[in-house]
């Protein structure tokens, strides 16, 4: 008799690659023969990933309609077998796909929206934590802002596009017709984190980018003060890393800061 | 390990987000919520903070959807200490999953895949039980699941294999009513044969749900209200084993609240009716 292990590699193959080997081990009932049995486990396993996908990239599949996501989530569930417990994550390679696999990949916004996409879907459910409060930063004593260091929220995560796909995603979601996908002369540098209970995400100017990506490496503001001096001009400069500080606190994007000793 | 019965609860719903506010904000007559456990098995955000306010005030109840018990894959640990991670915060009346496979070599299926109803896949089946259960410090509840195949090897019927597992592995049953319905109608055995043919002592949920008829064969999809003739066994369900918590699953095609909460109603008026015949035939 095949093995009980042997039975469920034989129907996963069946499943997986249209293998008809298992077949053989199932039987047609009164009313329907086996291979129309079994198709329904064929047909529910990409039904459900397909739907899934649906889901967690909703703006993806409006702005490459129905067709054109079909062909998408077709490649992507052939290539990627659910190694997940959890569905939540099954789509999580798509971007990466889409962005390195042909057709998508000669549309660089396709990859570009699913991982705007994804990176919300991410802060959406990522972990809690308290937001840093001004009030916190007021109480500080004036000689501790230079060895002040800050704590990134826990869901922020930094993109860079070489396309408008920003733009394409916010006209998607606000059901009007997209701009047309163009390459960016310059990478556009975007936020992404959750505030309260609201993912939400930002372009950044070049400068706050470079702010904001030594901050989250835990470089103190007297050195990011003079980073930005170095970046745009000395004039103001403590203004304007003061300003971008703010925002940050103002909308939730940090979840703490210490003074550093020395 | 915890091995008292799961109280009964009622009737209950299973907790979808489109319903999120409106449970929070009114008082929906739902006794109490089903949560679909990997939904939750996240770090955090909205849907874990609605969760925690949910279950301030109702009872809740976790229902897994790939422990794969009966995968010959070794078992997952990082998905059972998610789960016990879950249960800590949740407290749920009792934790279910299903009596299938979802998959083997790391690869998940998505999808209650059917077992051959053999004493090798019995004993295997007993294991896991157990080792689920020493790991989570608690009686596992296991739900029988429709099925489109049956296995030529198979040795016994799926209500003998049932019963053997909540015997042996000492674990609670979810009896699904759609899903006894569907299978039998696929298989070609008798939904009395599963219903006196399990053990009345081990029930400690049901389940009543839609399908999708397809002339040869019925699909459990969960997309439709239930059926008449799913009502019809139901209510010999409820006869035959007395008050056991019932909920409804609807998984797609959600409708309003009120429209399931409408449909929790013919529950709970079949099983009333059921109990004053009951009390009456006694009473004769």
């Amino acid at each position: 008799m095949t093995s009980l292990k042997e039975l469920q590699e034989s129907f996963q193959a069946g499943i997986l690659a249209g293998d008809d080997a298992i077949l053989g081990q199932v039987k047609d009932s009164a009313r329907e023969e086996r291979t129309v049995l079994f198709g329904v486990y064929r047909n529910a396993y990409v039904a459900r990933l397909a739907e899934i996908l649906g889901n967690d990239y909703e703006l993806t599949h409006t702005y490459l309609g129905d067709a054109g996501f079909a062909r998408l989530v077709k490649a992507y569930i052939g290539a990627n077998p659910s190694d997940q417990r959890n569905a939540r994550w099954f789509g999580r390679h798509l971007p990466a796909f889409a962005r390195t696999t042909a057709p998508f990949a000669n549309h660089l916004e396709v990859g570009e929206i699913a991982t705007l996409e994804k990176a919300l879907a991410d802060a959406f459910d990522g972990p809690d934590a308290a937001p840093l409060m001004i009030e916190t930063l007021a109480a500080l004593a004036a000689e501790d802002w230079p060895r002040l260091t800050f704590q990134p929220n826990p869901t922020a995560i930094r993109l860079t596009f070489t396309t408008n796909a920003a733009d394409i995603w916010s006209a998607l979601k606000d059901e009007t017709a997209p701009p047309k996908p163009t390459h960016l002369p310059e990478p556009q540098a975007v936020a992404v984190w959750r505030q309260d209970f609201m993912a939400r995400f930002r372009p950044l100017s070049p400068e706050e980018a470079m702010m904001w990506d030594e901050a989250a490496k835990g470089v103190r503001f007297g050195v990011l003060c003079e980073m930005v001096a170095t970046f745009a001009g000395e004039d103001e400069a403590e203004l304007r890393a003061a300003t971008y500080l703010k925002g940050w606190v103002d909308t939730g994007m940090l979840a703490g800061c210490q003074v550093e000793p020395g | 390990m915890n091995t008292d019965k799961p109280p009964y609860l009622g009737f209950g719903l299973g907790l979808r987000p489109q319903h999120y506010q409106e449970i929070l904000s009114g008082s929906p007559a739902v006794d109490w919520f089903e949560v679909i456990s990997e939904n939750y098995m996240i770090p955090g955000g909205q849907p874990l903070a609605i969760l925690d306010q949910i279950r301030e005030r109702y009872p809740v109840v976790m229902h897994g959807v790939s422990l794969s018990i009966a995968s010959t894959a070794p078992m997952d640990k990082d998905y059972l200490t998610a789960l016990k991670t879950l249960a800590d915060r949740v407290g749920p009346k009792w934790i279910s999953d299903h009596l299938c496979w979802t998959g083997v070599h790391g690869v998940n299926l998505h999808d209650l895949l059917p077992i051959p109803y053999t004493e090798e896949a019995l004993d295997h089946v007993v294991d896991r039980v157990g080792q689920v259960q020493d790991f989570l410090g608690r009686r596992l509840t296991l739900e029988n699941v429709s099925s489109y195949v049956t296995f030529g090897q198979s040795e016994m019927t799926e209500w003998e294999f049932v019963s053997e597992v909540a015997r042996r592995a000492d674990c609670w049953l979810l009896f699904d009513v759609n899903n006894v319905y569907v299978s039998a109608f696929n298989h070609g055995f008798s939904t009395d044969d599963f219903l006196h043919g399990v053990p009345r002592d081990r029930i400690v949920q049901f389940h009543v749900a839609g399908h999708s008829h397809e002339e040869s064969h019925i699909i459990d999809t969960h997309d439709h209200p239930v059926c008449p003739e799913v009502w019809d066994f139901y209510r010999e369900t409820v006869a035959h084993f007395g008050p056991v918590s019932t909920m409804i699953e609807r998984d797609d095609n959600i409708p309003p609240l009120a429209e399931l909460v409408e449909e929790l109603d013919v529950a709970r008026k079949i099983a009333h009716e059921v109990q004053d015949s009951a009390q009456r035939t006694a009473a004769e």
